[in-house]
């Protein structure tokens, strides 16, 4: 990941990255069934003919890497979040324009996972060592940037888009969505003196 | 998606006293003023007309599908960085595209100019290279207009907190927002180094203010539009009174490619793209382009003719010209307890300590300093950590989860000089979706401008160590290759060979052609410009209004 980039670069980025999947016209009407399609899945373990852009060997390599960068361990992960079905919707629906970018994104996962482990049939075929060592290695390409962004917004992301599911990606990082506050709002604030209110 | 309310109806052959191009934070301005005053008006904005019930907090589809701005994939750009490059077609700058403009999703950071800011050439002395000079007004002439701005759009701050400020006629209508976690660090840090920290002035009600719900601190200020109307964009307020007054009309989707002359050389109008891109000619008795910094000499540059071969009001030829971004800087600290900084709006504590950088540093250069977050969920999880954790993976997951809400930014706002290769000009190759010439944005930061940014960073970091953040840290200092503040495009003078328009905001060259928005700033501010831009225009009006009743127009 490029962190040289500055945050207010991401609205310059926009469109010009997988990442950020410059969408068309993402209307209310596209959303809701973007929402009643994600509600609809099953948890991402089979990959069947529920899927809409991935092929299944796709979707297993992309559920594989996302859950690395996401894992799930003592609290939920990409899994949990429904990523791998949040970001099929989208390429399949309202993200058409970045559908060429995430194949050739997860053609190079799949051709490193190959050239690590002469033989490799799969990037989710790896064990999960084999795994991280293949992402380490990218660490730096534009695949691997563009397959963890795209993760990053199905985890984080309001729900209502179809991943985040159950808000666990807001619950990881302590985002409250209530949307609605009054003072204080942190500990500082909270512990202020009068002097420093005013 | 449509909140366009009943309201007067102009033909396109009815020549109206005033068509206003442009609805943002000038436009409307003008629009309400002008229509208040008397005079009947046709305000054409190629944005939507959107609607609180339009808004949401949805991250990823408000910046990823530019909803409230303008739409890379249909508006390309291109940029370079001196005039010998050749240009590459990339997004190189935002502005607010719909109507209300850009303050619909800006920050809400509302700062009046200093004194020193109209006056500093003169008193600093000219730089080699650059375009650096005095405006033609100065803060005396604005004052009431800064005044005038607060009142009529609600703004929230506290007379008397800054010893920096410059003088003014009346107090603030809101008392300021409540502190926020990184306004008490900030404050505290700041203090430790003797500085001088304040309650942040914000285009947001903090109190309930012209029948408008005050802010419920959701936290989504910065690049949303506001659901509660709390914001004081031209939205909630403005733009009903000017429709209200049965003289205004204001047409959405209407996108102008050029500003039409008679034989003498009087505009008589703008020829527009509608909604279903059908060429129209809206006949008016003046024109005001207020379309931003970056669209306002295009348009003029697309205005060709046999008497303006090089653009329309380009005698001078510095249409385009002496375009300033302000430059912005990050240092970032993490803390001990949770700060929750995506409550609330942004800013509430800023210093003004170095509006004017000590000289003997051995740079020009001056800016503000505030507290703030600026990420949301999705941002953070790209930007927002230290460079030097691991990003992704278990233990990703163990930083990410605490340092979302223990974090904030020290963010530095700065001067940008203005230098005649930075501008707004015509692409040569790329079109835009309408067929019309891209807009290329050649911009390279002055080496002070830089300097000063990095200047203001350090503060920054020291602030945070002072307030006793556990990790700190900033990123690279860079050139500009993206505006968000566009500024100095069409220079306010009073000489016709080195300024655009003259101080009643009238170009040089045509009569009943005024300009008035980012464009029209000669120096560029500490980089808060939106008060400006908006006091600009309620003098405007006021100069205008004096000017059509005198029959001077």
């Amino acid at each position: 990941m490029d962190n040289h980039l500055s945050r207010r670069s991401f609205l310059a980025q926009a469109g010009a990255t997988l990442g950020t999947l410059y969408l068309g016209a993402l209307t209310p009407e596209l959303l809701a069934q973007a929402h009643a399609h994600a509600k609809s899945m099953p948890p991402a373990t089979a990959f069947n003919s529920s899927l809409r852009f991935f092929t299944p060997e796709q979707a297993a390599d992309f559920d594989a890497f996302s859950a690395q960068i996401i894992p799930t361990d003592d609290t939920p992960g990409a899994r949990e979040a429904n990523v791998v079905h949040c970001v099929d919707y989208l390429l399949s629906s309202i993200g058409v324009d970045h559908q060429a970018d995430m194949t050739k994104a997860l053609a190079a996962l799949q051709e490193a996972a190959t050239k690590s482990v002469p033989g490799a049939k799969s990037f989710a075929g790896l064990t999960s060592e084999q795994q991280i060592a293949v992402m380490k290695a990218m660490e730096k390409s534009p695949a691997f940037g563009g397959l963890r962004s795209v993760t990053m917004v199905a985890f984080y992301d309001d729900p209502a888009l179809g991943g985040n599911k159950n808000e666990v990606g807001w619950k990881l990082i302590d985002f409250d969505s209530k949307f609605l506050w009054q003072p204080p709002f942190g500990y500082y604030d909270a512990h202020a003196t009068e002097e420093e209110k005013v | 998606m449509s909140a366009v309310p009943p309201m007067r109806h102009y033909k396109l052959t009815e020549a109206v006293d005033f068509l206003i191009i442009g609805c943002g934070a000038s436009g409307s301005v003008l629009a309400r003023e002008l229509s208040q005053n008397g005079f009947s008006v046709v305000v054409l904005e190629q944005g939507p007309w959107l609607s609180t019930e339009d808004f949401s907090h949805d991250e990823f589809r408000n910046w990823t599908q530019a909803l409230l701005t303008n739409d890379y994939r249909k508006q390309p750009t291109t940029f370079r960085k001196t005039p010998q490059e050749k240009p590459v077609t990339q997004p190189a700058l935002v502005y607010g595209r719909m109507v209300g403009g850009g303050p619909v999703h800006f920050t809400a950071n509302f700062w009046r100019f200093h004194e020193i800011d109209f006056i500093e050439a003169s008193k600093k002395g000219t730089i080699a290279g650059t375009g650096f000079a005095d405006w033609p007004i100065t803060y005396a002439d604005l004052e009431p207009y800064y005044t005038k701005a607060e009142w009529e759009l609600g703004v929230s701050g506290q007379q008397g907190a800054s010893p920096f400020d410059p003088p003014r006629s009346k107090p603030y209508p809101l008392p300021p927002m409540p502190v926020k976690s990184s306004g008490v660090l900030f404050d505290r840090g700041a203090r430790k180094l003797g500085y001088h920290p304040f309650p942040a002035p914000v285009a947001v009600i903090s109190q309930s203010y012209q029948g408008r719900v005050p802010c419920q601190h959701c936290g989504f200020c910065m690049g949303f539009g506001c659901e509660m109307g709390a914001k004081s964009s031209p939205l909630p307020y403005i733009i009903p009174q000017a429709v209200k007054t049965g003289r205004c009309e204001i047409r959405p989707n209407s996108y102008v490619r050029k500003v039409e002359l008679d034989q003498n050389g009087r505009a008589v109008g703008a020829i527009y793209f509608d909604k279903d891109r059908k060429e129209n000619l809206q006949h008016a008795r003046a024109v005001i382009v207020a379309a931003n910094g970056s669209e306002t000499p295009r348009l003029l540059l697309l205005s060709k003719s046999n008497r303006f071969p090089d653009g329309l009001a380009n005698s001078s030829g510095l249409v385009g010209k002496y375009l300033m971004f302000n430059t912005d800087c990050e240092a970032m600290g993490k803390f001990e307890h949770p700060l929750n900084e995506y409550k609330s709006i942004e800013v509430t504590r800023v210093i003004h300590d170095f509006y004017e950088i000590d000289p003997k540093h051995g740079f020009y250069g001056g800016g503000g300093i505030d507290a703030r977050f600026l990420f949301y969920p999705i941002s953070f999880s790209m930007w927002g950590l230290p460079p030097n954790v691991p990003q992704w993976g278990s233990e990703y997951k163990k930083i990410v989860s605490q340092y979302f809400t223990r974090t904030m930014m020290c963010a530095g706002h700065t001067t940008s000089l203005p230098l005649e290769n930075n501008s707004i000009s015509l692409d040569d190759e790329v079109k835009d979706a309408w067929g019309l010439p891209a807009m290329r944005v050649t911009y390279k930061d002055h080496p002070d401008d830089l300097k000063t940014n990095k200047f203001l960073q350090d503060r920054g970091m020291e602030i945070l160590e002072a307030a006793g953040a556990q990790d700190r840290w900033t990123t690279p200092v860079e050139e500009s290759t993206y505006g968000f503040h566009l500024l100095g495009t069409c220079r306010m003078g009073k000489d016709a060979k080195s300024s655009v328009i003259d101080i009643d905001h009238r170009t040089h060259d045509v009569p009943n052609l005024f300009l008035c928005d980012g464009s029209s700033f000669v120096t560029s501010g500490r980089g808060q410009p939106t008060e400006t831009i908006q006091a600009l225009a309620f003098r405007a009006a006021d100069r205008i209004t004096a000017l059509a009743k005198k029959n001077e127009i």
